[in-house]
């Protein structure tokens, strides 16, 4: 019998070394290379997500799916890193905030002539498909839409003597200093103002509801020169975190989930979010305050609230799957009709955590309204879903870093670090800086 | 005919080879590449716009408010850190250097921070400076101290001191290791014969421990400048860089300049002056302490 020596040894592990340097060469350009279809999204209930998929696995036997969920905070970052390094997958979630940069970056193809595709974009709200489309194309079918609204705790205010939200921030603040004086709430209004790399939708939604723009339809920052509603948004939200003190400080350590909770747990009177989030706000198993939750429009600076802001989810397609065919079988799974004619996993997702829908149908169907009514007023959700509208800058390929230096301008006016017109002033150059840097 | 067998030189090179070759792809190739791409446009946003444009990324430093702001929050933290550190560690580890009861149970928990990853570290810290729920407004609500709960990470001093103070936390350990370290090797002589002499505590600590202690130190502050400047994940969990521009250190504007913004050209600058400035500093602090001790490389 032979001994295995060292040497052999030796050899044997540089053959295995040298074999797994070649197999990872090997594994770009997505796909896994045995035709599983790679699908990767942010964490959002990934539990659910992978038990949508199994049903999609059932009705495909013939298609493979590997789901990664990444955390929600570092999604981005690690979507860029893996398309840059080649290895990105073949269908993955994509932020409205993040197409045009994805589609110029060669990440994503387009899915224009895709059987079912135009069906889909001619039944969603039109908000939503301007969204998805970039120069032109097609690039995304819907995962899911939201639009910012108040989410006032009904039984607080009722203590303090209200009846009815508040419909102007003027009145907002008059209604918390109520609750504040009454002794209920130290600070009635909580919002989520840590520096992170989701965008902000309150500050778009309050600037929306006031009537204003920050940017005219060909991205020229009016925010300064034209239109003063930001400027005004930001005195109230500076007066309202330092003088009347009805804002908490410590927003600028909160995050999304602990302002949930936060929430859930009655120490907030209001705030401004996503209408699912009354899905768990009202749901007696995860909230102390289930059933006293209710939303309202966006109060903004005149008397009646002149919109809201949306946001759009999407499911792309990666420009060098190998895989396209089942992973667009995938995409149509997701974000398309089924054969019956409905928008299963749309549907799917409404019923499990109330994640609004782009379908306009939906919004008659009987699951749908039976489930809305358990959680919020559908004349308001409906409300909401049609006057609210996109950031008219997502197309620009310098989003991403005006968003970001909003934030720390937002965040040195609630700590009254800056004025008002310095912070305008700052987001104006900022903008001007960032068009010229990209032309 | 035997083989002419290799030299001592050419036998080094064959055994060293397959390390250097692991080296040079893993280690050698992408600090060169990304110095390649730092003298690029290179914006993934913009993969038409892509060119050679020399030294355009690093002179447009000097009028890059961003940069320019980082660098000195940076440079602040750097100090901050570096100052509390030392201080701690040297005492510390002056009183782990002494015999005593527990000192076992006292150096390892002195380790543990050690090996906390930096984004626990960070949430750690984040629940401990928490404004609902904190355990330091609890103590000190508890202690009387102050009125009601506080939101410490809300200023800009607040939430800058405190995110030093749990990175001092993360990276106090491995300067205590090597002060420590550095005592044993003190012969206690040195210390009798200093006490014949009647020197006092201070004298002894300062005319026997602290030549001694020179080249520790000179580790300890090397390492530690380094460590601090390139402060990034304890950072980004406690206050994302804020409030404002605050604790924008000049690695999380790096990360955030490459991975969220995906400019390559420009995030390899800034990682490129990082490696400057701490080799600058590193080479300042040889020149200052190589003369006071033996020192050898």
């Amino acid at each position: 019998m032979n001994a295995f020596t060292r040497r052999e040894a030796l050899k044997l592990a540089g053959l295995g070394v040298s074999a797994s340097f070649l197999a990872a060469c090997g594994e770009g350009g997505g796909g896994s290379g045995d035709g599983t279809v790679r699908f990767e999204g942010w964490d959002y209930e990934a539990q659910l997500v992978q038990q949508n998929l199994d049903r999609f696995a059932r009705l495909n036997k013939d298609i493979r799916v590997s789901y990664t969920p990444i955390t929600s905070a570092q999604y981005v970052q690690k979507v860029v890193a893996e398309f840059t390094g080649d290895a990105g997958p073949d269908a993955l979630y994509v932020y409205d905030d993040s197409l045009a940069g994805w589609v110029e970056a060669g990440y994503l193809q387009p899915l224009d002539g895709l059987a079912g595709v135009a069906d889909v974009y001619d039944s969603i709200y039109p908000s939503n498909a301007e969204t998805m489309t970039y120069k032109g194309k097609r690039y995304g079918l819907p995962y899911y839409t939201d639009s910012q609204c108040l989410i006032y705790n009904a039984e607080i205010l009722g203590k303090a003597g209200f009846t009815t939200p508040p419909k102007s921030l003027d009145e907002l603040t008059r209604q918390a200093l109520k609750i504040k004086n009454d002794g209920l709430l130290e600070y009635p209004i909580g919002m989520t103002a840590q520096l992170s790399d989701t965008w902000w939708a309150w500050v778009w939604g309050l600037v929306f509801a006031s009537g204003g723009e920050m940017f005219a339809d060909d991205h020229t920052p009016v925010l300064k020169s034209k239109d003063p509603t930001t400027k005004n948004v930001f005195a109230w939200l500076r007066d309202a975190a330092n003088k009347s003190k009805v804002l908490d400080p410590a927003s600028l350590q909160l995050l999304p989930v602990p302002l949930d909770n936060a929430m859930m747990a009655g120490q907030y009177a209001f705030t401004i979010g996503a209408r699912y989030a009354l899905r768990t706000y009202n749901d007696p198993a995860k909230s102390k305050v289930a059933g006293r939750m209710k939303l309202a429009l966006v109060p903004g600076l005149e008397d009646e609230s002149k919109g809201t802001v949306s946001n759009t989810r999407m499911y792309g397609l990666s420009a060098n799957t190998q895989v396209k065919d089942k992973a667009v079988k995938l995409l149509t799974y997701l974000g398309g009709y089924d054969r019956d004619k409905v928008p299963y996993t749309a549907k799917f997702w409404f019923m499990q955590r109330g994640l609004g829908f782009t379908f306009t149908d939906l919004a008659k169907d009987p699951d749908v309204v039976a489930a809305l009514k358990k959680f919020a007023d559908p004349v308001v959700y409906q409300e909401l879903a049609e006057t609210a509208h996109a950031r008219n800058v997502l197309d620009v390929p310098w989003y991403t870093e005006f968003e970001t230096e909003m934030h720390k301008v937002v965040q040195q006016v609630l700590t009254d670090q800056a004025t008002p017109e310095a912070a305008v002033a700052s987001l104006d150059k900022t903008a001007g800086d960032l068009k010229k840097k990209y032309s | 005919m035997p083989r002419k067998p290799w030299s001592d030189n050419v036998r080094a090179y064959a055994l060293n080879a397959p390390a250097i070759i692991v080296i040079s792809l893993l280690v050698a190739y992408p600090i060169g590449y990304s110095f390649w791409v730092s003298l690029h446009r290179d914006n993934l946003k913009q993969p038409l716009a892509k060119r050679f444009i020399g030294l355009d990324n690093y002179l447009s430093l000097f009028h890059d408010d961003a940069f320019l702001a980082s660098l000195r929050v940076s440079a602040l933290f750097v100090l901050v850190v570096l100052a509390f550190t030392v201080v701690l560690a040297m005492t510390l580890a002056l009183v782990l250097n002494e015999t005593f009861r527990g000192r076992g149970l006292l150096l390892s928990l002195a380790l543990l921070p050690w090996a906390m990853p930096g984004v626990v570290n960070g949430l750690m810290w984040r629940t401990v400076f928490d404004a609902k729920t904190g355990a330091l407004n609890g103590l000190l609500t508890q202690l009387g101290l102050v009125d009601g709960y506080q939101a410490w990470l809300t200023s800009g001093t607040g939430a800058f001191f405190f995110t030093a103070m749990a990175q001092v936390w993360n990276t106090l350990p491995f300067s205590v290791i090597i002060l420590l370290a550095g005592l044993a090797t003190i012969p206690s002589e040195l210390y009798d014969a200093a006490k014949v002499d009647r020197a006092g505590v201070l004298r002894r600590f300062g005319q026997v421990t602290m030549p001694w202690l020179t080249h520790p130190l000179l580790i300890v502050l090397i390492l530690e400048t380094m460590n601090a400047f390139r402060a990034f994940d304890t950072i980004y969990v406690l206050t994302g860089g804020g409030p404002g521009s605050a604790t924008t250190t000049i690695a999380l504007l790096d990360v955030r300049t490459v991975l969220t913004y995906t400019d390559f050209g420009l995030g390899s600058a800034y990682a490129w002056v990082i490696t400057l400035i701490t080799l600058v500093v590193s080479i300042g602090y040889i020149a200052l302490l190589y003369r006071r001790g033996n020192f050898e490389v």
